[in-house]
């Protein structure tokens, strides 16, 4: 097998597939530790100052359409979003702490499932992120939405405050957003300048991203980190002697050569359905049906966020002067209100606002009429124009679920990930209060309203490989240890027992920098 | 179109000192992505083709006319004058099921002489058409009009000159909202 250059026989203390969020949390941490990692990453090294469209806007291309990448550069337009650094490059940086409730949503009434690990035990850690990378947001002192260690919150825009008093008769808070977006400069690192188009990149690296965040800082300190691009990563091999992976094997993803890499500890952090998808592909005599798979559990559970979008138009704002709000996108967000209301469904929902920008108009098809008229209509809406985003929590259920199709191959010819999901009973009265309640918002605010979704889309993948105490049900342990062999690790959110409807990644990372604690432990006293 | 590019360069000082009410550890390994000054650059439009390569000279014409009474120049030019055409000519010369539906519906007009109509004459034909594709039915005129808006509304003269988009600038602070709601 060629080695691709690297060193064919050396034995890693840690080797980590992916370096988004999960990924480039744990191999900072544990690089910083003193541990020698590898990390493994399918896509191509990106430069976040350089290779975006960061400040790109529609007109400057013929087709009006704005390209995530400058020309020639790779990664981000593939069907996967690969590169080092993964989504972390083109999140909207929302970093929310999960509450208790969230944690032990069971306990709290009855369905899904609970985590084997409770707030308690997650708050050191999600301040320990926030004290790394960054978070802006405002105290609220919510007890379903902990407060973090912040930088001073951005100001909500003139449309968030209009929602927000609307909102305020119906006795729902609208808050500060929290991201993962400096407020104020660093040491390392400039404040944001509100060109609005977070989602692009960020050309001055304002908003976290796990390479110029985390990973770069530590290989430029000397930290025994290395990073090997374009290494798409397809089975992980298990020892003869025992529950154990000994090589994790990956080939080239422009040469196609093929590669191996050992250590002493495996992390999976491929992002929810891939990371699924890596452990069914990699079966062995041990392991037929998927890597630590003993439970059956690998791929069930899956429960992704359900969303439902809504536009309208703010009568308040209808005519008057455009200004620039871009801002850093949503600036403003609205935490569950429905967990401790009457309902007749577990669970709950939130809603994120105006996270997209105003550099293309598409709503503009929808206004009625034509000539002049149709032209001040959209003239005068364009200043009022909003959408709010619902996201609710879903609970497991046997119809949803990844697995493989091996008929269908991704670019790389590898079997694709096939997600499966759908609503159950209780689902789809928690979605219709999701929409209903978007509605109320937005009738309260006296907006004009444009659209409602009447069916479901998701969005930030979760579930498949989840955490727990029992191994019959769960794959990982509660330290994002495989039940089943011991020196692996799965750390995103496809280990998430349930969802909660806050965004997932803050949770993701804090996790992540339990588990790289866990593993330095061990590594410390010799127990791999 | 002035109006956007050097004088939107707002310079930003991006090195300032930590707030200090924020314990904030960073490992100052180096000064990423640092510098005194953010700039953007003006963005220039990319060219539009010369001739039509979809539509034959009649037809271009027609699809000419048609844009231009669905957004007409007012104090500010109109999808004429901002080259939709053109960029309807480019997307429906790559969809096969937007070609046959257009140049039916142009046929369709040119057996009533639409381009020999006066505008009231024109817009006898094409306002009951509007009405019925903002209803949702989908039509050659729907096409025609979502063409028309995602073209002028995506043109430097749509968004930036009529609609004020004034964003993708670099702002020291993001401004409070003054208004009392």
């Amino acid at each position: 097998m060629v080695n691709l250059g690297d060193m064919p026989d050396k034995l890693y203390d840690v080797v980590v597939v992916g370096s988004g969020a999960g990924g480039g949390t744990l191999a900072s941490q544990l690089a910083r530790s003193g541990a020698d990692v590898l990390v493994l990453e399918g896509g191509p090294k990106i430069d976040t100052r350089t290779d975006f469209n960061t400040h790109g806007l529609p007109f400057q291309f013929p087709n009006r359409s704005i390209p995530v990448m400058k020309p020639g550069k790779p990664g981000m337009d593939s069907e996967r979003t690969r590169g080092v650094g993964g989504k972390t490059l083109t999140w909207n940086a929302v970093a929310l702490r999960l509450s208790q409730r969230d944690f032990k949503g069971r306990r709290h009434d009855g369905a899904g499932e609970d985590w084997p690990v409770d707030y308690h035990e997650m708050a050191p850690y999600y301040e320990r992120i926030e004290r790394e990378v960054g978070v802006c947001g405002n105290p609220d002192h919510l007890e379903d939405m902990p407060d973090g260690i912040f930088l001073p919150p951005v100001p909500m825009k003139c449309t968030d405050e209009i929602i927000k008093a609307g909102a305020a008769k119906l006795g729902v808070k609208v808050i500060h957003v929290r991201k993962a977006t400096l407020s104020r400069a660093s040491h390392t690192r400039p404040a944001c300048h509100f060109c609005g188009n977070c989602m692009a990149g960020c050309d001055v690296v304002a908003k976290y991203n796990s390479a110029d965040v985390q990973m770069y800082p530590a290989i430029k300190a000397g930290k025994p980190l290395t990073i090997r691009p374009n290494s798409i990563v397809h089975e992980l091999a298990v020892a003869s002697d025992g529950p154990k992976v000994s090589e994790v094997r990956y080939f080239d993803r422009e040469t196609r050569a093929e590669g191996a890499a050992r250590g002493k500890i495996v992390v999976v952090a491929c992002a929810c359905a891939q990371s699924v998808a890596l452990l069914l592909m990699s079966k062995s005599p041990a392991f037929p049906t998927g890597l630590a798979n003993s439970s059956g559990e690998l791929g069930r559970n899956f429960i992704p966020h359900i969303t439902c979008g809504l536009s309208a138009f703010l009568e308040d704002r209808i005519g008057i002067h455009a200004v620039n709000d871009e801002g850093f996108l949503d600036h403003a967000y609205i935490p569950s209100f429905m967990h401790d209301r009457q309902r007749d469904y577990p669970r709950s929902f939130g809603y994120q606002f105006n996270y997209q920008n105003h550099r293309a108009v598409g709503w503009a098809r929808n206004i009625k009429g034509m000539g002049k008229s149709y032209k001040e209509a959209v003239k005068a809406r364009y200043p009022a124009y909003i959408n709010i985003t619902g996201y609710m929590e879903m609970t497991p259920n046997p119809d949803s679920y990844i697995d493989l199709d091996e008929k269908v191959k991704d670019l790389h010819g590898l079997p694709s990930a096939r997600r499966h999901w759908k609503l159950s009973d209780d689902d789809w009265k928690r979605f219709n209060d999701v929409r209903e309640w978007g509605r109320r918002i937005l009738e309260s605010s006296k907006a004009e309203i444009l659209s409602v979704a009447e069916k479901p889309t998701t969005n930030h993948e979760i579930g498949g490989c989840r955490m727990g105490r029992d191994p019959k049900q769960s794959i990982l342990n509660p330290y994002n240890q495989a039940h089943d062999v011991p020196n692996l690790y799965v750390v995103d959110a496809s280990a998430f027992p349930s969802s909660s409807e806050k965004n997932p990644t803050l949770t993701i990372m804090a996790m992540a920098s339990r588990a790289a604690d866990h593993i330095a432990d061990r590594l410390k006293k010799g127990e791999v | 179109m002035a109006s956007y590019s050097t004088d939107r360069r707002d310079a930003l000082k991006i090195i300032s000192a930590i707030g200090a009410t924020c314990a904030y550890p960073f490992a100052a390994d180096e000064l990423y992505g640092q510098s005194a000054e953010h700039h953007h650059e003006s963005a220039p439009a990319a060219p539009l083709p010369a001739e039509p390569s979809f539509f034959n000279p009649v037809q271009f014409r027609m699809v000419t006319r048609i844009a231009d009474l669905i957004i007409p120049a007012t104090d500010t030019p109109g999808a004429v004058g901002a080259g939709v055409p053109m960029y309807i000519d480019m997307v429906v010369g790559k969809n096969k099921a937007q070609q046959k539906l257009v140049t039916e519906g142009l046929e369709a007009l040119s057996k009533k002489n639409f381009m020999d109509l006066t505008e009231d004459g024109q817009l006898a034909i094409l306002r009951p058409l509007c009405e019925a594709a903002d209803s949702g039915e989908a039509s050659f005129f729907q096409t025609l009009k979502n063409l028309t808006a995602d073209g002028y509304y995506t043109s430097q003269i749509g968004l930036i000159q009529e609609l004020g988009y004034a964003g993708n600038t670099a702002l020291a602070e993001f401004p409070t909202c003054m208004h009392e709601h």
